[in-house]
């Protein structure tokens, strides 16, 4: 793929040892080193944020490496290991003990003692995994919410053709200086009624009622309709947006298909704010599945395939369209 | 379905469904029957809040949210509920009008953050 200027949005922070001179005299780890610590039935890449003499015994504060903070803890040097590749090994042993792929991250032995169902245990890695934390047998803590997924990153599986749609959305956008002409015809508003009557004629609609549906597909509408300024735009469609949206017009009655694909990239990070229970949310998921297969199939319709070349323009002379 | 319930005492044999057809509890024509299964199902739905909190039933959540309150009844009690039927029931216990979106929701929405299309997009490959 051409042109340097990719929107990457995997931000996540290097993490770089702090380069501090061991204190020989000190606790077997120091402050800045990279280690492997236990955690529940696992191994994990961590490292030390501080260290402490508490009750003539050596404490240290670690922080586990692609984890939000929220996991840091203090713990003793029975729970640390050096970072070696001997040690790195016994960590793979263990994740394939557990029968998981060490991408995954399954944390299901992680659950704190006191968490309550507030707790919000995102990712600060932007790689999201989408696991679930099932309960296994041998996990240390198993608590009632273990049924109930909190800001665990939502899988939504976008077929490749939608993908591609994307790909070319941005392409059009960033490299080629286009913009979609609004409003849109479809727009999102039709494309949701659509849907529903699409469901409504087919058996099954995945054992859910039309009531239920119809609630999945207004939760799109109300995310949409929020959510549209806020994190579906591209830089450079911000003044169309503040132009094309006034008084009150709603987002789904001016943008179509390209953007409402684009929520469908979000929905997992907007869907892993509150809590769901395990089947429910396997149920919406296939309704959402459903849909966007509903998306490809009407791509063709729904979709623009060319977009106009944006009026923008600094000492250049208005171009005609395509 | 048969149904069991420890928390009022009370338990559906399935001798009785010869007797009352419907298996709906709700639909049962002796009122105190009828009265012990509305308790039964709002006392569902109070237990269903612990996950569903209220709070996220004035955000931009809402209807997922109703969704799920929806699904937890149902698996419950082996019938269909209707989101509609779900907030009439709520509008029992609470004003749902008062209530405020939490701080997280406040949060979302006041940041704006430029669209970006993930790497993975852009990898021809499945991960």
């Amino acid at each position: 793929m051409g042109g340097s200027l990719k929107d990457d949005d995997s931000a996540t922070d290097s993490d770089d040892l702090k380069g501090d001179l061991p204190n020989a005299t000190s606790g077997v780890f120091v402050e800045g080193e990279k280690v492997l610590a236990y955690h529940g039935p696992r191994i994990y890449e961590a490292k030390v944020q501080k260290a402490e003499i508490r009750k003539n015994e050596w404490r240290y504060f670690v922080h586990y490496l692609g984890w939000n903070k929220n996991w840091d803890e203090w713990v003793g040097k029975d729970r640390l290991m050096k970072y070696s590749d001997e040690n790195v090994l016994k960590q793979q042993a263990l994740d394939k003990k557990q029968g998981v792929d060490k991408n995954q991250k399954a944390r299901a032995g992680h659950t704190r003692p006191k968490v309550s169902t507030d707790v919000k245990l995102e990712k600060e890695d932007s790689r999201n995994t989408g696991t679930k934390g099932k309960k296994r047998k041998g996990d240390i803590e198993v608590e009632k919410e273990d049924d109930a997924q909190v800001g665990k990153p939502v899988k939504i599986q976008i077929p490749p053709t939608l993908k591609k749609q994307l790909v070319d959305d941005w392409e059009s956008i960033i490299q080629q200086d286009k913009l979609i002409k609004l409003p849109r015809s479809p727009n999102v508003d039709t494309i949701l009624s659509k849907y529903m009557e699409y469901n409504s004629l087919k058996d099954g609609s995945q054992g859910m009622t039309t009531d239920q549906s119809q609630e999945i597909v207004n939760g799109l509408l109300c995310y949409f309709n929020k959510v549209l300024p806020v994190m579906l735009l591209y830089k450079k469609e911000r003044q169309q947006y503040i132009e094309a949206v006034v008084g009150d017009v709603s987002p789904s009655a001016t943008y179509g298909a390209e953007h409402l694909l684009r929520l469908f990239v979000k929905l997992p990070d907007l869907l892993g704010k509150f809590k769901m229970e395990e089947e429910t949310l396997i149920r919406l998921k296939q309704k959402l599945n459903d849909f966007l297969k509903f998306m490809q199939k009407n791509q063709s319709t729904f979709f623009l395939s060319t977009y106009d070349v944006s009026k923008v323009y600094e000492g250049f002379e208005k171009e005609e369209d395509d | 379905m048969k149904l069991v319930s420890g928390e009022n005492g009370i338990e559906e044999e399935e001798g009785m469904s010869s007797h009352f057809p419907c298996k709906n509890p709700l639909s049962s024509s002796s009122s105190p029957d009828k009265e012990q299964s509305q308790v039964e199902v709002e006392l569902k739905l109070l237990e269903a809040l612990e996950i569903y909190p209220l709070v996220k039933l004035c955000g931009i959540h809402r209807h997922f949210v109703l969704f799920g309150l929806t699904e937890y009844l149902q698996r419950s009690f082996s019938r269909q509920f209707s989101p509609s039927e779900v907030l009439q029931l709520l509008d029992r216990f609470y004003n749902l009008e008062m209530l405020q979106p939490d701080d997280e929701e406040i949060e979302i929405l006041n940041r704006d953050t430029d669209f970006c299309l993930p790497q993975s997009f852009f990898v021809k490959e499945e991960p």
